[in-house]
């Protein structure tokens, strides 16, 4: 009876440090990963186009600018030889071609280590849920999955 | 639970004295926590619907910007700007054709408009933001009503204030008032039906002498022949009583006078007899055809529930001294039979 009890503020236990810990933790872990993945794609996007550039030797463009709202004006550079790419914390460097895909990998190469960070953290806290629903299912005397 | 427990509430204050409504306490219909959840539930929907309202405020600022902007860059033939390419980088140029934007109509549909154009698509979609805003926020102030009307609530539980329900009952005797309207209303039906029956008997009893005038030889010659009295049917005493109709009286009298009449002078005295009969019923305005209608109906709706006596030829005289309206129907019915 009292055992009974005490197993049940248990489960209890348990099953808040499930819901209101872990699974919101890793919630936010695979919303980082996601950001992450985003940025990789951007910067993979951008060697891409800086590369085609180069192989065209493309000197001058023409583009659309987004002004917001889906309106778009036009815009004309005429020397693309120079490039200001975003290096971190809101600073953008102006690189030439060269100097931007040698930049452009490292940032991919970090992009890929916080990926794979995040996605032990995620299958960490994962386990985590399994081994507490598991405790849960040994106080509740359940059979294993 | 909160069933069990207002029966409960109603039960105690029947027993401790006799009220005409109910009395429950306010917290035993909604508990204070229930309705404190409801409010935060309500506050949890209004934030929600704030935050909608700020995003839309927000599309609503940029949208003026971009108003402003599109206005004024045809001011210049270009402007230096940077150009984007990509998220993570840009060109260093200059916007060109000021006067020259490509708008999104929507579903990937885009359209080339200049600077004014431009700004009254811009303004139309200002128009619907405003709109939508202003139906969020009156879906928040109705929202805030509904919290604030919980919060009362709450409250109100919790200071255990009560509700006090009296059923409205329309000016009933001082006996009925106690009962339920119900009983009531059956009694005043019940009456109203008991009315109506009286009626129907009445016109009956007046049917019965219209009819027994028309059939006084016959009567008179059975009465004669047969010596045999004819049927009398004691109604019920209840009827007889509850039936003082002053013009029937009348009527009776000289009906029971009439039964007499046939067993002492048969020929003699039925034409004026039935004559002065005639007279009398054309006071109470009830033509003959319909009476006979009636009389039909009457008896086939109608169980036989008197009692059948026979009388010798010499008792006819307690015949006249009973009340009467039995006196007129039995001949009724004794016509009906011979019918």
């Amino acid at each position: 009876m009292d055992q009974d009890r005490l197993a049940e503020e248990k489960i209890k236990r348990f099953e808040e440090f499930v819901d209101r810990r872990l699974k919101p933790d890793l919630v936010r872990a695979i919303g980082e990963r996601d950001k992450v993945f985003e940025q990789q794609k951007v910067f993979s996007d951008l060697r891409r186009n800086l590369e085609s550039l180069e192989k065209n030797s493309v000197t001058s463009l023409r583009s659309m600018v987004n002004l917001g709202s889906e309106v778009y004006a036009q815009a004309d550079v005429p020397d693309t030889r120079h490039i200001f790419v975003d290096v971190g914390l809101g600073f953008h460097v102006e690189l030439t071609w060269s100097e931007a895909l040698k930049i452009i990998p490292v940032r991919e190469e970090k992009f890929a280590r916080q990926i794979e960070e995040y996605t032990r953290l995620i299958a960490q806290i994962k386990a985590q849920i399994k081994m507490v629903s598991q405790g849960i299912r040994e106080l509740l005397q359940l059979p294993a999955e | 639970m909160i069933g069990h427990n207002i029966q409960r509430e109603q039960g105690g204050w029947a027993m401790g004295e006799p009220v005409k409504g109910t009395v429950t306490s306010l917290s035993s219909i909604y508990s204070p926590e229930d309705a404190q959840k409801a409010s935060v539930r309500v506050q949890e929907q209004i934030s929600e619907h704030q935050k909608q309202v700020q995003q839309l405020q927000g599309f609503l600022n940029d949208n003026t910007n971009l108003v402003n902007l599109v206005k004024k860059l045809p001011d210049q033939l270009h402007h230096d700007i940077m150009v984007p390419f990509g998220k993570a980088a840009f060109f260093p140029g200059k916007l060109i054709h000021t006067n020259e934007f490509l708008v999104l109509l929507g579903e990937g549909y885009y359209a080339d408009r200049t600077s004014k154009q431009t700004i009254e698509i811009l303004k139309r979609r200002g128009k619907d933001l405003e709109s939508q805003i202003e139906n969020l926020n009156a879906v928040i102030k109705d929202l805030k009503y509904e919290a604030s009307f919980f919060d009362e609530t709450a409250t109100e539980a919790a200071e255990g204030v009560v509700e006090i329900r009296e059923d409205y009952v329309d000016e009933v005797s001082d006996e009925e008032e106690k009962d339920t309207p119900t009983p009531g209303e059956d009694d005043f039906a019940r009456i109203l039906s008991r009315i109506d029956e009286l009626e129907k008997e009445e016109m009956e009893s007046e049917m019965a002498e219209e009819a027994e005038d028309e059939d006084k030889p016959d009567l008179s010659h059975l009465l004669s022949h047969t010596h045999i009295e004819p049927e009398i049917i004691h109604s019920e005493p209840k009827e007889s009583s509850a039936l003082p109709v002053s013009k029937n009286s009348d009527s009776d009298l000289d009906l029971s006078s009439n039964i007499k009449a046939p067993t002492s002078s048969a020929s003699n005295n039925t034409l004026p007899r039935a004559v002065e009969q005639k007279k009398l019923e054309s006071l109470p305005n009830t033509p003959v055809s319909k009476n006979e209608v009636l009389s039909t109906r009457n008896d086939s709706s109608k169980a036989f529930t008197g009692s059948i006596v026979e009388h010798t030829h010499n008792t006819e005289k307690s015949q006249t001294s009973q009340p009467p309206t039995p006196a007129s129907k039995p001949v009724s019915r004794f016509k009906m039979r011979k019918k």
